[in-house]
């Protein structure tokens, strides 16, 4: 009977330890958080505080890394070289609190309840993917807090009707726009589409499907796969069949590599492959040699396009410091999270005030151009200036081949196919 | 698409699951202990191929020998150590101990490798054609190979004076001990057999799969199903339970329009609960009496 | 298997205080709002709450009858879907007028308990590991069939409900939810139909011959339970705002779920809250100290319970010492039977 007791005074001692005092903030590590300001400095320095949950670890954590390094950069840029947020007269240093979400749905929203609650951030920065920013952005909407995001490109986030969430990045029903466009203008008359049942290839999908409509091809096959598909040569056969002229897949990095080399496997070979997320990523080249030549890919962003921005200069620029700060070239879910908190940081500028409402209001107003391309947001919250661009890879080489405004190079149509490489 | 082709991926997917999963097997069939690290072991495989490639522009074919030794240590030493300790309790605990193996190494692998993907390009990743089919060049050799080594060590188990050792710990333990058999050692060659054989499919399959640390589960997944399905620890139930499922996969993947591959997904466990319920022992009778194994 | 086996009602008669040791401790848990916590510590406490009822029930069937349910998740699941389709869809798909979280919660329960009786009378059927895997296999199953009714589960692109997001209601519900999961669990495990469910762990075919009607005991557990990881799913996906077949069937959580009633003590009462309770707070303590390695952590961890803790920390508790490490080292596990 003691025994019992003492096992349930357990209970109760570890339930009251977990409740007021779990997880003392760990700020990253790396995060310098200029505002250190406090009774031994001369002039008491102002401090915006931002927060962010990313995955670390888990399922997202290789794009969760791209993020943070992405955040870290904008903030090491705006307090060392830019001198801190202008807000008014006076100069505002950022600290930047971002804590690991683990890619895990219970994880992302105690964090965010967290960050608003208790270090009382004043603004948010977007986890990565749709699914966890779905979840965070109902808590932050609800403190009225604005999340600024650059990696949730499912177009359903925008229909909730939310006031505070605003997105840089081109929803993922316009990924595959300018890609189909040129490839219609090639001559391309029919495609087939393959993506993973999630709600960002789903967009994906849903808006490919309509571009080719739009652009005069033939759908021939729309078909959905499961997230933890270990083969996908049947499907690959059923389109090879079919014969069409592109193919389009929807999924994460993980489903491209499958997807392309499923069709290498049963040969399926169409005039052009295209595939969400992984052929802007030099990594994917980098594995999958010769097999990655002639695929194209839609991309939020890239080190070769023409934009000029106030800030960072050209994407080129960008991207030079980019890799001197991380010793890797930056992907373009890099490029959208700086994107994403400069242009919080611009409407807080423009807003002159941290009020959420004021600052939303700008944001609402704000039509500018970054290194990242132009941002004005609608009344959901979708950038709309922005349209996608769409890469191929050509001997080993990312290269940006629509729209023609950022194009450094022609398409190759059709390509070559995999057996004669 | 003539239904011949359709077939032939079926059986060649199939092929690929029931060598994937043939460790699995053997390891449920003669200890009892249903490895949840499986999948663990085949993205080690993967990985060493991997690095061989990077490293010194090895062949995976050739990796997928040299990793048999290195891994039949790696699972000697494992079984040996952590896992002959709980051989004789409830299956849960086995389930649990080989989930908590699962987790590590694919964390370990994390930290040593990080979270991106891999990949092996090939010069014969392609296809080719013959009787008016196209057979994909990789999971044709996969098949073969392992066809091949189902067969040896189908003859080790038959024939050899270990093999039968093996055998006689998976039938009647007891009896086993009286006549003599070093049951943990013999564990401990099993163990190391299975996880080398594992980790050579691991290796084989480096050229069609993406490779992260955490691909393993979806490959335990699967040979928990397979193993059911077609009778535990027998050689030819793991091809029979492989090829049901990759046949039946394919042509709903190929035949139902849409939604095929969620089906095919869908179904293939269906199918495993169903004959899980009206077929307790898997199509064909297993090593090991059913009863036992619970 | 003796040393396995958790301590039964037997070894301790008379215990019918420590019931009450419970209501004081939620009680005083109810009492914790009024210290003005902030909404991200009320949260913190709900979660854990959500996860200690989860175990508990999941002890129900897993520890106490002795079917180990690998795939328990499905009826979470079920319970989130049918507050999620009830909320949001029922106008358009189902003929009823939208309904609140009120009205469409205890829905939530009754069809997880439906799905368990219809599935409970193919699947209690099997034995041991197969019943683990014909249960894990009827999750990974209806994670794909969720995808496949996309007009009334919304697909993979998920269903969003109306965000709502009052945290000390959500607070008192959790912890409700958690007092009368538990408390039921100690009136199951010290009234006849527990001693039942322990019998048919421990042989049941002895058990039958006891005259024990096993079916309808192993049944009535399994259904009990799955109506409460029913509830506490539906009442997840309120509080989530939206679901979709990846964040509901998320199997870190069906792990937890059970990792928890290991970690705890299989079989008894307050075992699984307790292995509950510091499997999350251990998980908190690793993700903020070893933000690198946490799940490698946790994998250790699962390693060492199983070898050295198998009693769980109930076990360790009530036998008083820990088991040496270096006794266990020293053994011949498969001999150990002869010994």
């Amino acid at each position: 009977m003691r025994k019992f007791t003492f096992g349930l005074l357990i209970v109760l001692a570890v339930l009251l330890v977990a409740c007021p005092s779990p997880a003392t903030p760990t700020p990253e590590p790396q995060a310098e958080t200029g505002g250190q300001a406090e009774e031994g400095m001369p002039k008491e320095e102002k401090v915006i505080r931002i927060g962010a949950a990313v995955s670390e670890t888990g399922k997202y954590a290789r794009e969760g890394q791209d993020t943070r390094q992405g955040y870290i950069l904008w903030q090491e840029w705006v307090n060392n070289e830019y001198g801190g947020i202008k807000v008014g007269d006076e100069r505002y240093k950022v600290e930047l609190i971002i804590y690991d979400d683990e890619s895990n749905p219970d994880t992302v929203t105690r964090l965010t309840e967290k960050l608003i609650t208790e270090d009382k951030v004043q603004f948010l920065l977007g986890p990565y993917s749709s699914g966890l920013t779905k979840a965070a952005s109902a808590i932050s909407e609800k403190y009225k807090i604005i999340m600024v995001e650059g990696n949730g490109a499912s177009d359903s986030l925008f229909e909730r009707g939310f006031k505070y969430l605003f997105a840089v990045l081109t929803p993922a029903s316009r990924y595959t726009e300018s890609g189909l466009k040129a490839l219609a203008d090639a001559g391309a008359k029919s495609v087939v589409i393959a993506y993973k049942d999630s709600p960002f290839p789903k967009s994906v999908a849903q808006g490919a499907e309509k571009w080719a409509k739009e652009y005069g091809m033939e759908v021939l096959a729309v078909e959905s796969y499961p997230a933890d598909i270990k083969d996908a040569t049947a499907l690959m056969t059923k389109f090879k069949d079919l014969n069409p002229d592109v193919f389009v897949g929807a999924g994460h990095f993980v489903d491209g590599v499958l997807l392309a080399r499923n069709a290498e496997e049963v040969d399926f070979a169409p005039k052009a492959f295209m595939l969400t997320v992984g052929p802007s990523n030099p990594e994917f080249v980098e594995e999958l040699g010769k097999t990655s030549n002639y695929i194209i890919g839609p991309t939020q962003w890239e080190r070769t396009m023409t934009w000029q921005g106030q800030y960072f200069g050209t994407p080129e620029e960008y991207a030079k410091r980019y890799e001197e700060r991380w010793n890797e070239p930056p992907t373009y879910q890099a490029a959208e999270s700086t994107a994403t908190a400069l242009a919080l940081q611009i409407a807080i500028e423009m807003a002159g005030s941290l009020d959420s409402d004021a600052v939303r209001q700008a944001l609402l107003e704000m039509d500018v151009m970054t290194f990242y391309g132009p941002i004005k947001f609608d009344e959901t919250g979708k950038n709309v200036a922005k349209a996608m661009g769409a890469i191929q890879i050509q001997d080993g080489n990312i290269v940006v081949i629509a729209p023609e405004e950022a194009a450094v190079a022609d398409l190759i149509y059709p390509m070559v196919p995999w057996n004669e490489r | 698409m003539s239904f011949l082709q359709a077939l032939l991926n079926g059986i060649l997917v199939g092929g690929f699951y029931g060598f994937m999963i043939l460790g699995f097997s053997i390891i449920w069939g003669v200890m009892g202990i249903i490895n949840l690290a499986h999948g663990e072991y085949v993205m080690m495989g993967a990985y060493f191929a991997w690095a061989m490639f990077r490293q010194f522009g090895i062949d995976p074919l050739i990796s997928a020998v040299l990793v048999f030794p290195v891994m039949f240590v790696v699972g000697y030493v494992l079984q040996w150590l952590v896992i002959n300790r709980v051989v004789e309790r409830p299956h849960l605990i086995s389930l649990l101990l080989s989930f908590g193996i699962s987790i590590s190494i694919a964390n370990i692998y994390k930290l040593i490798y990080t979270a991106d993907y891999r990949s092996v390009t090939v010069s014969y990743a392609g296809s080719f054609q013959l009787a008016g089919l196209t057979f994909p060049t990789v999971k044709t050799i996969i098949f073969f190979a392992g066809l091949l080594l189902m067969a040896a060590l189908h003859l080790f188990l038959q024939r050899t004076r270990l093999g039968k050792s093996i055998r006689a710990a998976a039938q009647n333990k007891e009896a086993a001990k009286i006549v003599g058999i070093d049951i943990n050692r013999v564990y401990a060659i099993t163990a190391g057999i299975c996880v080398g054989l594992t980790a050579m499919a691991g290796a084989m399959i480096a050229p069609i799969q993406p490779i992260f640390p955490f691909m393993g589960p979806l490959f335990t997944v699967r040979a928990f199903a397979i193993t059911a399905l077609g009778g535990l620890g027998r050689i030819p139930g793991a091809l029979l339970g492989g090829l049901l499922l990759g046949i039946v996969e394919t042509l709903l993947t190929i035949y139902v329009p849409g939604t095929g591959a969620k089906v095919g997904t869908a179904v293939s466990f269906l199918i495993l609960v169903l004959v899980l319920v009206t077929r307790p022992q898997g199509l064909l009778k297993g090593l090991r009496p059913v009863e036992e194994g619970a | 298997m003796s040393r396995f086996t958790p301590p039964s009602a037997s070894e301790n008669p008379v215990r019918r205080y420590d019931i009450w040791l419970w209501v004081i401790l939620v009680l005083l848990a109810a009492l914790y709002p009024f210290t003005q916590p902030t909404t991200a510590r009320l949260l913190i406490a709900i979660q854990m709450f959500m996860l200690i009822t989860l175990a508990s029930n999941w002890n129900l069937i897993g520890g106490m009858t002795g079917y180990v349910d690998f795939g328990h998740l499905t009826f979470f699941g079920i319970g989130a879907y049918t507050v999620g389709i009830l909320m949001t869809r029922s106008g358009e798909v189902i003929f009823a007028p939208q309904l609140s979280f009120w009205q469409a919660w205890p829905f939530s329960g009754l069809t997880a308990m439906l799905f368990a009786l219809t599935l409970g009378a193919a699947t209690l059927r099997l034995k041991g590991p197969y019943f683990s895997i014909a249960m894990l296999a009827t999750l990974l199953a209806m994670r794909e069939i969720v995808r496949l009714f996309t007009p009334l589960t919304g697909g993979g692109g998920g269903l969003d409900l109306p965000p709502e997001l009052n945290r000390i209601q959500e607070y008192y519900i959790a912890l409700g939810l958690m007092a009368l999961s538990v408390g039921l669990m100690w009136w199951i495990r010290n009234s006849e139909f527990g001693l039942s469910l322990l019998a048919i762990r421990e042989d049941e075919i002895g058990a039958e011959m006891r005259g024990i009607n096993t079916t309808l005991h192993k049944t009535t557990a399994f259904a009990l339970s799955a109506f409460l990881t029913g509830l506490v799913g539906g009442f997840w996906a309120w509080q989530n705002t939206y679901i979709d077949p990846d964040v509901v069937f998320f199997e870190p959580r069906n792990l937890e779920m059970i990792m928890a009633a290991v970690l705890g003590g299989l079989g008894t009462v307050w075992g699984p809250p307790l292995g509950a309770a510091v499997l999350y707070w251990l998980r908190e303590f690793f993700w903020n100290r070893f933000l690198f390695a946490h799940l490698l952590g946790l994998g250790l961890m699962l390693i060492f319970v199983v070898l050295f803790l198998p009693g769980g920390l109930v076990g360790l508790l009530q036998k008083g010492r820990v088991t040496s490490v270096l006794d266990l080292w020293r053994l011949q596990p498969a001999h150990e039977e002869e010994t």
